[in-house]
């Protein structure tokens, strides 16, 4: 029984999505663009309130021998189920969830896939930390996404400037590849902007952005 | 009649901010400025905001009001709950932002 919740521990911590937070402020539309060869994702959400935001998406998946295809048009859905505002430090812990159509170049028509995940983020005006997993099952299908990030940034900058972040992230994509994809990013923040570039293990350039309305 | 003024002195020195020219609170967990834009933005958009100053540093929001304005307690820490924070400390000051911000050490 305890070797299940490690097992289940461990794969909350061993994922993540691009974002530092899947969501923007009461009120606010957010947009979010994930890129690489292999996996494209867009979204956009709204908040409704400060815990809530409702949104659709988009994913292209590829496998690594570049013969499978997937195209995911989805509706989501995020939940703040809790937050710690700390002194100099903020978490969260997120459910975030989907529903749509798959299509692939495996199989005829489209195919319903959800894809509930849940993310852990932890983050200083320092260090950062995120772990996400989300479940892509569909029938006969599991694309489970699976990330983990860590990274620091060079140094405090004031509310008005762009800061630069070190990011190193490890992501598997289930039944797509067969290994581990690693990328080191340069992440700059600032108070109108998130953008992240690098290049992963298979010398495939990244590039992921955030903007809220 | 002492029961009165009493009254009257309470409420003046309670959670509004009666024709004083700036708040000035601590902001628990606001560590990204991306992430914190909501509050200037909510801040910035009242009517009776002048202006609107964010230290992520010392986690400090400073807001300058216009002449003969207030903003409520409750109000302000509605905006930063509704942007995700939470206030630590609230108090309205009588200086111009320029100053708060020259006391919080910043160029700016």
């Amino acid at each position: 029984m305890s070797t299940r919740i490690l097992s289940g521990l461990g794969l909350v911590l061993l994922a993540l999505q691009a974002q530092a937070a899947p969501m923007g402020f009461k009120d606010s539309w957010m947009s979010m663009g994930d890129f690489s060869p292999n996996w494209r994702e867009v979204f956009a959400n709204y908040a409704t309130t400060p815990r809530d935001a409702f949104g659709l998406g988009y994913t292209y998946m590829r496998s690594d021998d570049e013969e499978q295809t997937r195209n995911l048009a989805e509706l989501n859905y995020t939940h703040l189920f809790k937050r710690w505002n700390l002194r100099d430090a903020q978490a969260n812990f997120w459910f975030i969830g989907g529903i749509g159509a798959l299509r692939g170049n495996d199989f005829d028509g489209t195919k319903t896939m959800v894809s509930p995940g849940i993310q852990f983020d932890y983050e200083t005006t320092r260090v950062y930390f995120s772990a996400t997993q989300r479940l892509y099952r569909a029938h006969d299908i599991n694309h489970d996404f699976s990330s983990v990030r860590a990274g620091f940034s060079f140094y405090e900058t004031d509310y008005d400037q762009t800061q630069p972040w070190f990011i190193l992230e490890a992501r598997h994509m289930n039944d797509l590849s067969d290994k581990v994809e690693v990328t080191p990013m340069l992440r700059l923040i600032n108070k109108n902007y998130f953008v992240e570039a690098g290049v992963n293990n298979s010398s495939q350039l990244r590039f992921n952005f955030m903007y809220i309305f | 009649m002492k029961k009165f003024v009493v009254f009257i002195a309470l409420a003046l020195a309670s959670n509004l901010a009666f024709a004083a020219s700036s708040i000035r609170a601590e902001v628990n967990g606001m560590v990204c400025a991306f992430c914190a834009q909501g509050i200037e933005k909510k801040l910035k958009n009242l009517s009776q905001t002048q202006d609107v100053f964010v230290d992520l540093k010392k986690r400090v929001v400073a807001v300058q009001l216009k002449d003969q304005q207030t903003l409520a307690r409750e109000d302000f820490t509605k905006i930063i709950q509704d942007a995700g924070y939470e206030v630590s400390k609230f108090e309205v000051v009588n200086q111009p932002l320029a100053d708060i911000k020259a006391e919080l050490g910043s160029s700016k």
